[in-house]
């Protein structure tokens, strides 16, 4: 059966709009001209070459990478504490703790962003990389909550009654069942609050101080007409990037579920 | 000579909010016994299984293990092993260290391997042991969660609706395997089930349970011919059950009019109270002669006419409508003697002893 034809276009469309500027940010990193305008010039892997010899660049870099993991270590162990006792307790204001947690998703960035700025100083906080990592904590906490609330959903409880069972303590049993069997889900929460970390703009340029992550050094390079071509290619670095660990996440995510069906 | 109590339960109760699951509780478990908590689903009897396991504490009441109390003692420090109804065969192990997993760190290697081997063995999948879980079938799931209790040498194995996940053949296999296991090991067993033939083919004795109440406890045979009231009668096989009056009672035996049966003398059941005139008969659907021509030497003679015809292979079900009986009556022939083949609307004669008719008692509010 064929579809009707206007469903398909529309369909079509939508997915142009949506992706085709997106495809010229590789596609304008390999033109030689300094402008980004059709028609191009030249094909050249010149600046790709070049970003390895920016210093500030490789340590905005490094900033993001240590920004990432460490925020991915701290949402995911939050995280799973915390699918936890939603999945397998009932508990007085359930409900309001579970949707708490994942208000971030829904709150403007530019709104936590700045009151995060006005608690920090508060706190004598200085901007630096430390608040950036909380800020994003904060941000990346809804998706491992939900991503590890799915691993759990999946997870018989009985597999920790029969631990108990066979004279394991409280303790061991977390080690020993619980984290093997949801580990999918802990790897799939790695990676994608790692990606939400890596690709934050607002929040780290308003908390980052002068330890510029990536995206806050790219934002600083677009203002010079000369780096842009430099910025395109670092750009289509981090979007194959983020898309690969992102692909890699949903494996995870989808053999935890698969690992307990059988 | 006395055997022990392995299992006392001493008024134990058990309350989640409003909702009583289990109220009541009194049962004394021998050492060494097939013992079967059976009733419908949401009766209670997962409730007081998990309260032995330690799962969960008791509202009111106690559980003494081998006579010591089990307050506060969680379900790690419990001399009992469970088999879940789902099995939690843990997925991330393959099938020697699913069996090994309570012994790790507890015993030395050599050793542990060794009851690994054994207790595989002793269910059947000797050599398993590098099998993964996900490559296991029901039994054979069935059977390593078993091995896995066993291996801990419990006082007392639980089993939580350990059969019914497997299909009917397998089941009927697995019902024979468990009890010749529990004979051969000689160690208690508990088992939680709804199915009344699970219950009656495997144990030593079986408490029946309603509404999170005890009913009765008692052997597969004295339940069967003697229940306790017409809750515990229709729950344990087939039974017709028709209101009579009593008319005199000398000493064990009772006179009574059973409507259509007319009078007719029955043994007093002594599991339950007849407070009034009126009160209730059961007769089992095995136990009544059914005939085209006025059957004789029966006491009690009654004719009716074929309303339903069932065949089961191994018997032919019919339902035979009995003038003054609101309910058809249910008679069950064995197909061997093949004599008798009625039809839906044959004229057929029912007979009845006295001896098969189970005295029911009144109906108590």
């Amino acid at each position: 059966m064929k579809r009707p034809s206007t469903l398909t276009a529309y369909a079509f469309l939508y997915l142009v709009f949506l992706y085709l500027p997106v495809l010229f940010l590789p596609l304008f990193s390999f033109n030689s001209g300094t402008i980004v305008a059709f028609p191009i010039k030249g094909w050249t892997l010149d600046w790709y070459r070049k970003l390895g010899e920016q210093d500030t660049l490789i340590q905005a870099l490094w900033n993001s990478l240590g920004v990432g993991t460490v925020v991915a270590l701290l949402s995911t162990a939050m995280g799973l504490f915390a699918a936890r006792a939603f999945v397998r307790y009932r508990f007085r204001g359930q409900r309001a703790a579970e949707g708490l947690v994942m208000l971030p998703l829904v709150i403007p960035g530019i709104i936590v962003a700045s009151s995060m700025l006005v608690l920090f100083l508060f706190l004598s906080l200085k901007p630096s990389l430390l608040t950036v990592v909380l800020g994003h904590t904060f941000l990346a906490l809804p998706f491992s909550v939900s991503i590890l609330k799915s691993a759990f959903d999946d997870f018989d409880g009985s597999l920790e009654e029969a631990s108990y069972d066979l004279g394991v303590g409280v303790f061991e049993t977390f080690r020993r069942v619980t984290l093997p069997v949801v580990s999918p889900g802990i790897v799939a929460s790695m990676l994608v609050t790692f990606t939400v970390s890596f690709d934050e703009f607002v929040l780290a340029f308003f908390l980052s101080g002068n330890q510029p992550t990536l995206p806050v050094y790219i934002w600083s390079q677009i203002r010079f007409p000369a780096k842009l071509p430099n910025v395109l290619a670092l750009g289509s670095i981090l979007l194959l990037t983020s898309v690969l660990l992102l692909v890699l996440a949903e494996y995870f995510r989808r053999r935890s579920s698969a690992s307990e069906v059988q | 000579m006395t055997v022990n109590n392995i299992i006392e339960l001493r008024g134990v109760e058990k309350r989640y909010g409003t909702f009583l699951a289990a109220s009541g509780i009194n049962l004394d478990l021998k050492e060494g016994e097939f013992f079967s908590l059976l009733g419908p689903s949401g009766c209670g009897k997962t409730t007081v299984l998990r309260m032995i396991a330690g799962f969960q504490e008791p509202t009111k009441g106690t559980v003494l293990i081998d006579g010591q109390d089990m307050e506060g003692v969680p379900a790690n420090n419990r001399p009992t092993n469970m088999v879940f109804q789902s099995y939690a065969i843990f997925p991330h192990l393959n099938v020697g260290n699913n069996v090994a997993y309570g012994l790790r760190g507890k015993a030395p290697k050599a050793e542990i391997e060794q009851r690994v081997a054994e207790a595989l063995e002793m269910v059947e999948l000797g050599g398993l042991q590098d099998r993964g879980a996900s490559e296991l079938s029901g039994g054979q799931r069935q059977r390593v969660a078993l091995a896995r209790a066993l291996i801990m040498r419990p006082k007392v194995l639980l089993l939580d609706e350990p059969l019914s996940a497997l299909d009917k053949k397998l089941r009927e296999q697995m019902q024979f395997e468990m009890r010749n296991l529990q004979q051969s090991l000689g160690i208690t067993f508990v088992m939680v089930t709804h199915d009344q033939y699970e219950a009656m083919t495997m144990s030593d004795r079986i408490g029946v349970m309603f509404n999170g109440r005890l009913k009765q406890v008692d052997t597969p045979t004295t339940l069967y011919a003697r229940p306790c009231d017409q809750q515990v009668a229709s729950f344990i096989g087939e039974m017709n059950i028709l209101p009579s009056k009593l008319l005199g009672e000398t000493g064990n035996m009772l006179s009574i009019d059973a409507a259509a049966f007319g009078r007719i003398e029955i043994e007093r059941n002594p599991n339950v109270a007849t407070s009034s005139k009126d009160m209730n008969i059961g007769i089992r659907p095995e136990q009544l002669e059914i005939a085209a021509e006025k059957p004789e030497d029966y006491p009690s003679t009654v004719q009716g006419t074929v309303s339903n015809v069932a065949f089961y292979g191994e018997n032919i079900h019919y339902h035979i409508q009995v003038a003054g009986a609101e309910k058809p009556i249910s008679v069950s022939v064995p197909n061997y003697f093949h004599t008798v083949d009625f039809k839906r609307g044959d004229a057929v004669w029912l007979g009845l002893q006295g001896a098969s008719v189970i005295d029911l008692g009144t109906d108590i509010e």
